[in-house]
């Protein structure tokens, strides 16, 4: 009774206008949408006839065996002239229609919001520029959305459904797309973000976008897939689009990622980093092998190299793999991590380097006076460095 | 009519082939098999082959499907669990394709039927084609190789840089689609050449049966799409090897290149899965409804027209990767182009059914459910070949959906129709109607079932080649789960009903099913030589002659009363000599 209820509901969700396409967010939705019907009804009304006129005839025609055939004819030029010529004026139409409409959602307009996209295996980072990086993509209600997007390995594409978006990103070349959403996100109270944020902690995996359907700021959320396949996990590079009401809002929250606070802690920021620049993604922290060597086995282990040698993995070791990774691949692995050069400042790194620490089963804590000696010293190297990372970022910023 | 009562004429019906004609057993042993030059024994050969490849690559979907169960995966456990689906669904296409599609129609069937329809005795060079069959076995065994030596995780479309990086054996895998590249333009090649020259006298152009029309029109495709994958996949593996610099941006190439060349062979590679198709329905239609083709110059024109036409349309696999624009339209415009001639089929097929006699057998129910796959994957083509509709349906299980309707829904159904209508004429035994209708019913609502609700998913965002997938469409995915597995038991007991016929079927006539193109005027099974000698050829489409003879359960050719030496003696004087007038 039960199951039959959830049938009948499930059936009639199909009714629903969003039982075939997800929520329209963009300008370009209800263009593609009307369109998407239209060919459907064209589809439609040649299709009823042809399967009707397909079982009638198989019924109505069905003989027994050995009675002829009631007609012999073998061609008439005028009908199949018209059935070959009629349909192409609906070809036509559908033809303009779909290629006008792409023209438009072709030519990006003048002084779009410009977000640099850059795609790896398997992850998203958005550049919002002056040193801000962040995986989630945050833009502007109503404000014309310039990406530009370049892959770092292989070839992969920005699919948002709920914009009807879609481009591949390929490797050497730049490629660019734009959309203008029409649909905000919302925010959740702060109470229930709260309790989101408890239970995530508990279960220490993450945040599940999928079971909460809000992002770690309380926003509801679009999303964001990779569809050309690039690999092992190509299903899990997805991320989401938060669409903000008010100019304010997108600065507020930019600002909230665009460095480490005052009273951060380096290991805190660095474990916000792992999770958020897409280190997750191939490293583990807990001894697990992923598509990289896990940080539990990392900082301070003499490593075997893919060439024979070995190193010793110290600070200048993970610096040097972060910026420059296909230098020295521990034995075992494949060349496959992208270079973060220019998208991690010194600061970001030494806070990686510091989290790597933490979770090193081959590091231990020197004497509390010593490592307090040495963690005043970091901080105040860290201090000294901002300044001028922050030009080398600038300029960094116009070579690009 | 059906009681048995023939009009009068002189009845035309070759028996039944003794053991010493019938081309299955005139010689003995594994040998005779392994180096017979008889292109019947070398179709069988293939029919076994693609047979088992395409039971190897459906246990596969399964797979796939049964993995799709649940959002996180449900049978592929553990970290390597995404690497497991990739490999799984990579080899599923790349078998498929290769392996089953391409050679399925024109080197199963094709290879039996092309020279006992045409007339001759057998293919122009019947060492080429044990050689091709021996190509696509070598080929199969590289796939294999590669399955067992690290895998494949590309997708059977070898897309760079990502199959130049990767670690898995895509070398082997490449050499076997190589080589089986040219285990297809040996079939094409012989096919082109067999029909040009080796017609018997009668055999016009215009009196062959569509399937020759087909079957001609694939050859071509064959022999000039063919070569540009094979150089394609040689400059892959050399990119791989040696970093010439040509598709990898690594070393200054371009990805999308490899697209275009890939595309260049890939698509017209389509029409070589379903223009043989086209050829199977158009006979079958016809020869079950027991009317004459309706638009028979159409049809074979048609034919010609989507393997010229399938040429110019590669670039609608790219619409998204950034080509220029008014390359894109110009593409979007000549793919519009290419749907025409598929339409015009459809209507033909139709209008021959009008006021036909249909009998409703199994390969009719086959092609029927053809007719109403393929419409649909013919007209769900138009939302992707619409520029703007793609944008958001490109790359998602919209296209996975509309091409498995074209290649199962089409390609597969008419050669499991095509298989049921020659089957008798192949092997000599009949097979249980009934059994044969119920796998048709199994395998079209299961089909329907697996396909329908992945339209649904594509419009709804779900992208392809996802190993996991979120939530909100695990409804729809299970629907399709259900339905694979249904679409499986349909095929099992179409295999179980053409293997019980083998060894419990009754002895089939030469024309079960009142044919009247020239494999029907062989016995069932057809001699070794085909034809004692050259065959008196008339319309393949004339079924006036053919009459049910309901006393022996077969169709029979009558031709009226010919006196071919007259008993009487004409007067040896003239008549105005004899003085009567």
């Amino acid at each position: 009774m039960f199951a039959n209820s959830t049938t009948w509901s499930l059936l009639a969700d199909y009714t629903e206008e969003y039982a075939w396409f997800p929520e329209a967010a963009s300008t370009f939705a209800n263009d593609i949408d009307w369109l998407f019907w239209f060919i459907s009804i064209v589809c439609l009304v040649f299709f009823i006839p042809i399967a009707g006129a397909l079982f009638y005839f198989a019924v109505k025609y069905n003989k027994p065996k050995g009675e002829k055939a009631e007609s012999n004819t073998s061609h008439n030029t005028p009908l199949e002239l018209a059935w070959s010529i009629g349909p192409s004026f609906f070809l036509v139409g559908m033809f303009v229609l779909g290629a006008k409409s792409y023209l438009d959602h072709r030519t990006v307009p003048d002084g779009a919001y410009d977000v640099g996209v850059q795609a790896f295996k398997w992850g998203w980072t958005m550049d919002y520029g002056r040193g801000t990086f962040h995986p989630e993509l945050h833009i502007l209600l109503d404000e014309p959305t310039k990406l530009s997007m370049r892959s770092s390995d292989v070839i992969h594409s920005l699919y948002v459904p709920a914009f009807r978006a879609k481009k591949d990103i390929v490797p050497g070349r730049y490629n660019y797309m734009w959309f203008k959403p029409t649909v905000a996100s919302t925010k959740v109270s702060d109470q229930r973000l709260q309790k989101a944020k408890t239970k995530m902690e508990g279960l220490g995996q993450g945040w599940d976008y999928d079971e909460l359907q809000f992002t770690p700021d309380g926003y509801s959320f679009f999303d964001l897939y990779c569809t050309e396949y690039c690999g092992k996990n190509h299903s899990e590079m997805q991320t989401v689009v938060v669409v903000h009401e008010t100019l304010d809002d997108l600065n507020a929250w930019i600002k909230k990622y665009s460095k480490r606070g005052p009273d951060v802690d380096p290991a805190t920021y660095g474990e916000a980093l792992y999770e958020r620049r897409g280190c997750a993604g191939c490293h583990s922290v807990d001894g697990s092998k992923r598509v990289g060597p896990s940080f539990q086995e990392s900082y301070g282990n003499q490593r075997p190299l893919a060439n024979g040698e070995s190193v010793l993995a110290d600070e200048n070791y993970i610096r040097e793999s972060i910026l420059y990774p296909k230098e020295k691949v521990v034995a075992g692995y494949q060349p496959a991590m992208p270079s973060y050069k220019g998208q991690l400042s010194d600061d970001d790194i030494y806070c990686l380097i510091e989290y790597l620490k933490t979770v090193s089963d081959y590091y231990t804590p020197e004497e509390p006076a010593a490592e307090e000696q040495a963690s005043e010293d970091a901080t105040v190297g860290a201090d000294e460095v901002e300044p001028s990372e922050e030009n080398e970022e600038g300029t960094d910023e116009s070579v690009d | 009519m059906s009681t048995g009562s023939l009009p009068a004429g002189e009845i035309r019906d070759p028996g039944f082939p003794t053991r010493s004609e019938n081309y299955l057993t005139n010689s003995k042993g594994i040998l005779s098999w392994l180096f017979t030059l008889d292109h019947k024994r070398i179709g069988v050969m293939y029919l076994v082959g693609v047979v088992a490849a395409f039971a190897f690559a459906g246990v596969l979907a399964l797979m796939i499907r049964l993995h799709l169960l649940q959002p996180e995966g449900a049978l592929f456990k553990g970290a390597e669990a995404n690497n497991q689906y990739n490999q799984v669904f990579t080899l599923h296409g790349a078998i498929m394709v290769f392996l089953f599609i391409i050679p399925s129609i024109p080197a199963a069937l094709g290879n039996f039927l092309v020279p006992v329809m045409l007339g001759a005795k057998d293919v122009a060079f019947p060492r080429m084609n044990l050689s091709s069959f021996y190509l696509w076995v070598f080929g199969a065994i590289f796939f294999i190789g590669a399955l067992f030596a690290s895998g494949l995780d590309t997708g059977w479309t070898f897309y760079t840089p990502y199959s130049t990086t990767t670690d898995t054996s895509v070398i082997l895998a490449t050499t076997g689609a190589f080589i089986l590249g040219f285990s297809s333009i040996f079939t094409g090649l012989n096919f082109i050449v067999t029909i040009n020259t080796m017609r018997p006298p009668g055999m016009t152009w215009f009196r062959m049966p569509l399937f020759l029309w087909a079957t001609y029109s694939t050859s071509i495709i064959q022999v000039l799409a063919t070569p540009v994958l094979g150089i394609t996949l040689l400059l892959l593996i050399a990119e791989r090897t040696m970093h010439i610099g040509i598709f990898d941006p690594e070393f200054n190439g371009d990805p999308v290149t490899f697209q275009h060349f890939f595309w260049f062979y890939s698509h017209p590679a389509v029409y070589i899965m379903i223009l043989p198709a086209f050829g199977v329905i158009s006979d079958l239609i016809s020869v079950h409804s027991h009317k004459r083709i309706f638009g028979y110059r159409f049809i074979a024109y048609s034919s010609i027209a989507i393997a010229l036409l399938g040429f110019l349309v590669w670039g609608h696999h790219m619409f998204t990767a950034g080509m220029g624009s008014l390359t894109t339209i110009i593409f979007s415009a000549l793919t519009f182009t290419v749907s025409v001639p598929s339409a015009i089929k459809v209507f033909n097929w139709l209008a021959t059914m009008y006021k036909g006699s249909i009998s409703l057998t199994t390969p009719m129910c086959y092609a029927i459910s053809f007719i109403f796959l393929f419409t649909i994957g013919g007209l769900t083509g138009l939302h992707l070949g619409t520029l703007a509709t793609d944008q958001h349906l490109h790359d998602t299980y919209f296209v996975v959906a509309h091409f498995h309707y074209v290649m199962v829904g089409g390609t597969l159904v008419a050669f499991l129709g095509g298989l049921f209508h020659w089957w008798p004429k192949m092997f000599g035994k009949l097979y249980s109607e009934l059994g044969g209708r119920i796998s048709c019913g199994i395998i079209f609502v299961g089909f329907n079932l697996t396909f329908l609700p992945q339209f649904v998913l594509g419009s709804r965002g779900m992208p392809r080649r996802y190993a996991t997938y979120d939530p909100e469409f695990a409804f729809l995915h299970q629907m399709s789960t259900v339905g694979a597995l249904l679409l499986g038991v349909g095929l099992l007991c179409a295999l179980i009903v053409l293997l019980h016929s083998l060894f419990r079927g009754k002895r089939a006539p030469a024309n079960p099913w009142g044919g009247a193109t020239l494999e029907w005027h062989c016995t069932s099974p057809p001699p070794f030589y085909n034809f004692e000698r050259a065959p008196i050829v008339g319309d393949p489409y004339d079924f006036t002659p053919v009459e049910w003879d309901a006393e022996n359960d077969r169709y029979v050719t009558v031709e009226p009363e010919r006196e071919i030496v007259p008993d009487k003696q004409p007067e040896t004087a003239p008549a105005h000599a004899s003085g009567d007038h």
